[in-house]
């Protein structure tokens, strides 16, 4: 192959920039997401990424964190403080703190290889419904506080007013994420539904009802007389509890 | 009496030379003493012996005027000492001393004076007729001390050969305690605080490095950094020591580093064409094989992480966080729940203590998906746990109703690359490294995995039930 560069898909189709220094992931790769619909640019490594940048801009940026040259996250810092790129990071390495890291610099979700093509995609579309939804990405990074319990978007995280970790999956925090954007506001099963849907498309098939009620045990809150989600009569949940926003973590980087 | 003693090499040390140096000079007092007893015991005899042979038979004129012949000390004295008497000394109820008798009558024998009788006894100063009678005319003597009232004596009675009169000596006994024993026992404390007190500080000099030695092993052991290491101190061993302990601390460090950066590469290297492979038999028109292939990745993929995760296991990067267990046990159950397997949460108890979430998840799901993929089904529950030291544990169990491992296979489920039953769950997948992962989760966490077969009635194995403990805090 001569040289990455653009291939065209559809016209009007979502362009994404794959950014790896392995030609034997990255071309099979640009050939799916092409099939899939999307266009792509590839670039080997940071010096030819940021050379094509600077004929276009993509919508979106596949990114590999360990590249010979300047790595990803370096080339990440770039993307988002003067592009404003959403960026999924593609890695190797699956612990748990180089997934934060990659997150705390301002990635915006990242997959560990090998992963499914199919997931991939589903993260891509719903990387950038949320960029097209929220535009203020300092907001995204703030913290949730309600009832003295804390949500911390970036890592995931829910807290009790102890400080004590409350484990919660996925599903859980975009359900309880769902609440705490609209505070006090019913919200019917299909809503709940379409806010949380996201990759693992098996899970919405359960009864939103089951979700709740993991949710309300994680909350210590089915045994409470006055419950943090009500059950509204007619068919929905209501969060009652006031929401404040805290500032985003000093060491976030955004 | 065993815990009386003590524990570290400073106080032994100390100990032993204390007890050394006692038994020591014990030896020397109790051979002084005797020394000196013998020495005491010579010099009473030779003065009784003086006295029976040095009196002047001169005196035989003087002794019908005792009275007169006062002016001069040295008769005096000497009239005082030997009383010349008819009679033999001894009263009713006194005994004789017959070791004293011997030794006096030998010592009279080598002066040449033949012995009719010869009598050595002991009696209470006060009790002497012919002392007190003589203290009363002079009390100048009393001022001597010699002749303390309250004292013991001797008394020796002579008749020579050939003589009818008896003559009779008087000593008194000197008091018990010789006067070399408070020397000695002074000797032996300034001997004490001297040796004991000098050996101590050589001894630190050597133990303090030592301890700090103890202290930076036991760190190191934990921590494996190299930062933080002891400056070479004390003695010239304990510098080498030190030093040499320094060097195998780097070199400790340098391998654990290599191994990581090897394993990084190892992990990037696979998974890269892993991922290629991954996204190429999306390309498979077939769906049923594409599934398939797509099953092996996951596998190999599954087998990777375990390898990995298992030699990362001992370093965790991430730190501890205070977290809820019920509710990190509760979301694993919930996604087996959600891919439909049979997994039952059983009682669980509200339990927040400091642990490794991302860690602990992995035991756990090892541990569930085990008990599904060879017991069928999965009951979990958790539990606190009185401990014997008042802090307790945070327990995790995990119940199936499968066909239990034999009892001579248990102990090796937990070792590294051990299936139950490999022939036959061979297709099942994972490298067999599931639960060794397990143990050495909850042994970061300073917690135990035990595996054992659940009895039913009559003792037949009613499935196997692996317990996860994990120390609570205070």
């Amino acid at each position: 192959m001569a040289g990455p560069g653009n291939r065209t898909g559809e016209p009007g189709a979502i362009s994404l920039l794959l950014v790896d220094d392995e030609a034997s992931l990255r071309e099979p790769l640009a050939d799916y997401l092409i099939r899939q619909g999307f266009a792509v640019m590839q670039a080997h490594d940071a010096a030819k990424a940021r050379a094509l940048l600077i004929e276009t801009m993509p919508d979106l940026v596949l990114l590999d964190i360990m590249m010979p040259g300047e790595d990803g996250l370096s080339l990440c810092r770039h993307l988002i403080e003067s592009k404003n790129l959403p960026v999924i990071f593609l890695t190797a390495r699956g612990e748990a703190t180089d997934r934060i890291v990659g997150l705390e610099i301002g990635a915006d979700d990242y997959v560990v290889k090998p992963f499914e093509p199919r997931e991939l995609v589903a993260r891509i579309r719903s990387v950038l419904r949320r960029a097209a939804r929220a535009p203020s990405a300092p907001q995204q990074d703030a913290l949730y506080e309600f009832e003295g319990w804390q949500l911390d978007p970036l890592k995931r995280k829910l807290t009790d007013p102890e400080a004590t970790v409350v484990p919660i999956s996925s599903a859980e925090y975009r359900l309880l994420r769902a609440f705490l954007d609209h505070p006090r506001q019913v919200l019917d099963r299909d809503r709940l539904l379409d806010m949380v849907q996201g990759r693992e498309a098996h899970l919405f098939d359960r009864a939103v009802d089951n979700q709740v009620s993991r949710l309300r045990r994680k909350l210590e809150d089915d045994s409470r007389a006055a419950k943090l989600i009500q059950t509204v009569w007619g068919g929905g949940y209501r969060l009652a509890a006031d929401v404040r926003r805290l500032s985003p973590t000093p060491d976030t980087g955004a | 009496m065993r815990d009386l003693l003590p524990k570290s090499l400073l106080g032994q040390m100390l100990l032993s030379v204390a007890f050394a140096l006692l038994v020591a000079q014990t030896l020397s007092a109790v051979l002084l003493y005797r020394a000196e007893e013998q020495r005491r015991e010579a010099g009473l005899i030779n003065a009784l012996a003086f006295q029976l042979v040095a009196d002047p038979r001169l005196d035989y004129r003087g002794f019908a005027h005792e009275g007169d012949g006062a002016d001069s000390p040295g008769r005096g004295w000497r009239r005082l000492r030997i009383e010349r008497a008819l009679a033999s000394p001894i009263v009713h109820g006194e005994l004789r001393d017959a070791g004293r008798e011997e030794e006096l009558r030998e010592v009279l024998a080598e002066q040449g004076i033949a012995t009719a009788e010869l009598v050595v006894l002991s009696r209470p100063i006060h009790s002497d007729a012919f002392i007190m009678r003589g203290l009363r005319g002079r009390p100048r003597w009393r001022g001597e001390g010699r002749w303390d009232p309250r004292g013991e004596m001797l008394v020796a009675g002579l008749r020579r050969e050939g003589e009818e009169q008896w003559h009779v000596a008087r000593q008194p006994l000197p008091g018990d305690m010789p006067r070399a024993l408070g020397s000695l026992i002074f000797q032996t404390l300034v001997l004490y605080v001297v040796l004991v007190g000098g050996l101590a500080v050589l001894l630190r000099r050597i133990t303090r490095p030592l301890a700090a030695l103890k202290a930076r092993v036991e760190q190191f052991a934990e921590t494996r950094a190299t930062d933080g290491q002891i400056e070479p101190t004390g003695p010239a061993d304990m510098r080498r020591l030190i030093a040499a302990h320094n060097a195998m601390e780097a070199r400790i460090a340098a391998l654990i580093d290599e191994k990581d950066v090897m394993l990084g590469a190892i992990g990037h290297d696979l998974k890269t064409p892993l991922a290629a492979l991954r996204v190429r038999i999306e390309s498979v028109e077939d769906e049923v094989e594409r599934a398939r292939m797509a099953a092996s990745i996951e596998d190999i993929t599954r087998s990777l992480d375990d390898i990995l995760s298992l030699a990362r296991v001992g370093r965790p990067t991430d730190p501890l966080e205070r977290t809820e267990l019920a509710a990190l046990v509760a979301s694993v159950v919930e996604e087996y729940e959600d891919m439909g397997e049979p997994v039952e949460l059983a009682e669980t108890q509200r339990i927040a203590t400091p642990l490794r979430a991302t860690w602990m998840r992995r035991a756990l799901r090892n541990l569930v998906g085990n008990a599904l993929r060879y017991g069928g089904s999965a009951k979990v529950s958790v539990l606190r746990e009185p401990g014997a030291e008042g802090n307790g544990w945070a327990l995790v169990r995990i119940e199936d109703e499968g066909p239990g491992i034999a009892d001579a296979e248990i102990v090796h489920m937990l070792e590294p690359f051990v299936r139950g039953e490999a022939s036959r769950n061979r297709e099942t997948g994972g490298a067999g490294l599931g639960l060794t992962l397990a143990r050495a989760i909850a042994e970061q966490h300073g917690g135990t995995l035990l595996l054992a077969n659940r009895r039913g009635a009559g003792g037949k194995i009613a499935g196997l039930v692996a317990e996860l403990r994990l120390p609570l805090p205070r």
